[in-house]
């Protein structure tokens, strides 16, 4: 009887074995990392800004050291290719690489090209690239793209040629750096379950880096946590949960914050888990009926606190002084603007008002028109009908705040008493003499807000408005918990504030009241607890899970469960 | 915005051309714009790739080179009318200048001047619509064979350009709004700040070619690789994606080599008659109106055949339909 040989274990898709590395001149930024990546695996690389998950990224497409220099040690293999004596380009065959901002990893001038681009590199025949490019753009639902022109497309559509482009030569690994953090909640949900597609059906091994855990932990086979540069938790997505829940808080999803504050266990991985677990927990308790229907039949005292309160009369109650003057009024606002060779309207008879002191969260996809609004307030577009007025002032920091930093000491950029009272709102007064390159990106915000708010400011008070546009991308939850601290402060002090934002999460902390837009028109505008509980997409975790109406935050659902239970 | 003459991807017959055969038919316009002289045959040739730009959609790129051509042709008529005085029918005199001596404005110069500008303005209009219509990745590809890198770094140029005029609105907007107590923001530190920019971008498209595989000197067969097979059907399946030739290539290469040929020709049997001084004469002679016609004819090449489905198609498809389907009722 012949015995049967067993097959040969493919090599790992990533092994890491005690890998140091330190950017020139730098402190180590790796320290004695050590993982395997089996193939086919999807994992998720979580961790605070700075702690090492995108050099790690960057070294095993090789990248690091071959591109930026430095020092390294130890050992990295992608696929059986030692990554540290091979270059990115040889490794290109093997993994794929996508960035934060795919602007910056797109080199052709159409889409099929782009996509064909490492094809051509490798030297593959034109008979073998045409079938890789269809095949992969019929995998990624772009075909309907291929003849379009890259600066044509919307950042979700650029975010897939960029994969695509990272996926056409069949790499074993495919390595995304916040591949979501530019996108709206709709794309970016699109592009995890595409990812989890990929992974089922190519048996592509996917690393994936990622603030919002919310968004891809239920896609994930594992999650690897790192803390300055080292690796500090890998196991499956539950108990990375459970141990966020005591070593750190800020990587805790808001569903896990939810079941942690009623102390329910397991911590739910996803939506669907959530719902799960709360069924069998409401059955068990009281017998067969449908928890949720149960749940959605009791109305939590803060959604009825919430829903009954205009925005300003609730600040009143906070004990904010609030002048009974008007941020923002546009009527009729309609904003045109050429788009692929033809005018399009862009705002189509906008109508919004914003008090002194409000918080606004204005949501919408990828080309709404948000943008457009904010721009069109602060005066760099002109309306093509309708009128946009803030009678008192506005300063507006857009996408990238680096384009209002051109001089290289803080205090030349905002020089005497303005500058410095402009520095002391965002405080930032103890920076003065320092080189704003040398500030942390959160800082950095703050300066180019301060230089939006200089001389506006009298005395104590701001500009009537204060509008910021997608200020979280690439942002931690801690940094973005800092910015809700100053969006409130500027709001204590009487600002009205704007925000433009794809992200549910920190709209549901710190805006009183949410304007929807699709395709240039206001779709919804009421309190955030309303707005955000209402729908798939634009609705916080908590609201998801719960399916209550004025639901959104983890403290507001955790007080609804406990009346829910008191009741019961 | 993007610029008017940035290359829009357009389902046209001159968009979807091989880049040789657009190269070939507006390649063949240009160059009777610089064999002839004679207006008659130089307006055809403006109407031809006019009519071209409009029908293959490049509009706003025709628009955008007639505003700029028709603009240098007027400099050039007023500086030649300064500059030259010969000429037998004097218009005006302006006495002695500076540097130009006597200065005698002549309708001879004017309308030399003019012919000039006209010249001027219908290759202007041409390279726009070349510009607009044809793929500057597929004409780089071409190119690849015999100069990768120097294609390669064309693309990047290509690509690059627009971003930094991105860059530069984005940074002037950013500008715009810095509050009156900020520093003021000249042109010089904004220049530093878009070349600091467009340095960094610079890097960030290395190593997106380095991951894309750009100092690979050899086949990567040996480090792993997977490929798709190629396919082993026909020929016609074997061109790529990008390299595949259109149903069109035809109709522009022909309509380029008749162009060429009825000029070369037209020119042998005296159509390009233009005479500037002393006295301004035009030739309108049979051959010279057979060439201009034939010029300008040409500009309908871009015109999409429509599908064969006149109206009597149409019937007799219909009819059959009924036919059949009414057999099979008989049948039921």
């Amino acid at each position: 009887m012949s015995e049967l040989a067993a097959p040969p274990r493919p090599a790992p898709a990533l092994a890491v074995e005690a890998l140091t590395y330190a950017y020139p001149g730098a402190a180590p930024t790796l320290r004695d990392v050590s993982l395997t990546l089996s193939p086919g695996e999807f994992a998720l690389l979580a961790g605070r800004s700075a702690s090492g998950k995108s050099t790690l990224l960057r070294a095993a497409c090789g990248l690091v050291p071959h591109f930026h220099g430095g020092e390294i040690a130890g050992r990295i293999e992608v696929a059986g290719i030692d990554a540290i004596t091979s270059g990115p380009s040889k490794l290109a065959a093997v993994v794929g690489y996508v960035a934060q901002d795919p602007e910056t990893q797109v080199v052709s001038t159409t889409v099929a090209a782009e996509i064909e681009l490492p094809l051509e590199m490798r030297r593959d025949p034109p008979t073998s690239r045409a079938r890789a490019v269809e095949e992969v753009a019929l995998a990624l639902a772009i075909p309907h793209l291929l003849d379009r022109a890259v600066d044509t497309l919307s950042g979700g559509e650029l975010q897939r040629v960029a994969l695509a482009a990272a996926l056409v030569t069949r790499p074993r690994l495919v390595l995304l750096d916040e591949p979501t953090s530019q996108l709206d909640p709709v794309a970016g949900d699109e592009l995890i379950w595409l990812l989890r597609r990929l992974n089922e059906e190519w048996g592509v091994t996917i690393l994936l880096a990622e603030h919002r855990l919310e968004r891809c932990l239920a896609a994930a086979d594992r999650v690897i946590a790192m803390a300055a540069g080292s690796i500090s938790f890998d196991g499956n997505p539950r108990d990375f949960l459970t141990w966020a829940q005591a070593a750190d808080q800020a990587l805790e999803t808001p569903a896990a914050k939810l079941f942690s504050l009623c102390g329910i266990e397991p911590l739910p991985i996803g939506v669907r888990d959530a719902r799960r677990t709360l069924a069998s927990s409401s059955a068990a308790d009281r017998g067969e009926v449908d928890p949720l229907r149960t749940a959605c039949t009791f109305s939590s005292p803060t959604s009825r606190r919430q829903q009954s309160h205009s925005p300003p009369k609730k600040l009143r109650e906070e004990g904010v002084r609030l002048p009974s003057t008007t941020a923002l009024r546009a009527r009729g606002l309609w904003v045109e603007l050429t788009q692929r060779e033809a005018p399009r309207d862009v705002l189509k008879g906008v109508d919004l008002d914003l008090h002194a002191g409000e918080r606004i969260a204005l949501m919408g996809r990828n080309g709404a028109g948000k943008s457009t609004l904010l721009r069109t307030a602060a005066g760099i577009l002109g309306p093509a009908r309708g009128k946009v007025d803030t009678p008192g002032g506005i300063a507006l920091l857009t996408q990238n705040p680096s384009d209002y930093l051109v001089r290289e000491r803080v205090g030349d950029e905002l020089p005497g008493a303005e500058g410095l009272t402009a520095l002391r709102v965002v405080g930032l007064e103890q920076k003065v003499d320092a080189d704003p390159r040398d500030l942390s990106g959160g800082e950095r915000q703050r300066l180019a807000l301060a230089i939006a708010l200089a001389g506006q400011t009298k005395g104590d008070e701001l500009p009537g408005l204060v509008a910021l546009d997608e200020p979280t991308r690439g942002m931690d939850r801690a940094r973005k918990d800092d910015l809700v601290g100053l969006i409130e402060d500027l709001s204590r002090q009487g600002a009205g504030l704007l925000v433009a934002t794809h992200d549910v999460e920190f709209a549901a902390a710190f805006a009183q009241r949410v304007v929807l837009l699709g395709d240039g028109v206001v779709i919804a505008d009421g309190p955030a607890a309303e707005v955000l509980s209402g729908g798939w997409y634009f609705a916080t975790e908590v609201a998801r899970v719960l399916d209550l109406p004025g639901v959104i935050t983890p403290k507001q659902g955790a007080d609804a469960i406990r009346a829910e239970a008191g009741d019961g | 915005m993007r610029s008017p003459f940035a290359y829009t991807p357009r389902p046209g017959p001159l968009q979807s051309a091989s880049p040789g055969a657009a190269v070939v038919y507006l390649g063949s316009l240009v160059a009777v714009a610089f064999i002839y002289s004679n207006p008659i045959v130089l307006l055809a040739v403006g109407l031809a790739v006019v009519m071209a730009g409009r029908i293959a959609g490049a509009q706003r790129a025709v628009r955008a080179a007639l505003w700029m051509g028709l603009t240098l042709a007027l400099l050039i008529v007023a500086v030649n009318a300064l500059v030259v005085d010969r000429g037998a029918t004097v218009w005006v005199r302006l006495g002695e200048w500076p540097l130009f001596g006597q200065v005698d404005v002549t309708a001879e110069a004017i309308v030399a001047g003019a012919v000039l500008g006209l010249r001027a303005a219908v290759v202007m209009v041409a390279f726009a619509v070349y510009s607009a219509c044809v793929d500057p990745d597929r004409v780089l590809r071409a190119l690849r064979p015999i100069a990768g890198r120097s294609a390669l770094t064309a693309t990047l140029v290509s690509r690059l350009v627009p971003v930094a005029a991105a860059d530069a609105a984005r940074l002037r907007d950013a500008a715009r709004l810095r509050g009156p107590g900020a520093a003021p923001v000249g042109k010089a530190p904004l220049a530093r700040r878009l070349l600091a920019g467009s340095l960094d971008r610079a890097v960030d498209v290395a190593a997106t070619l380095e991951l894309r595989g750009y100092s690979l000197g050899v086949s990567s067969s040996a480090t792993g690789a997977t490929r798709f097979p190629p396919y082993r059907w026909t020929t016609r399946f074997t061109m790529g994606r990008a390299r595949a030739r259109s149903r069109y290539d035809r109709r522009f290469c022909v309509t380029g080599v008749a162009v060429l040929a009825a000029a070369i020709a037209g020119k042998a049997l005296g159509a390009d008659h233009f005479a500037e001084y002393p006295a301004t004469e035009i030739g309108t002679g049979a051959t010279t109106l057979v060439v201009s016609a034939i010029v300008a004819l040409s500009g309908f090449a871009p015109l999409r055949r429509k599908p064969s489905n006149s109206p009597r198609a149409l019937r007799w498809m219909r009819n059959t339909h009924k036919t059949e389907f009414s057999r099979g009722a008989s049948h039921v």
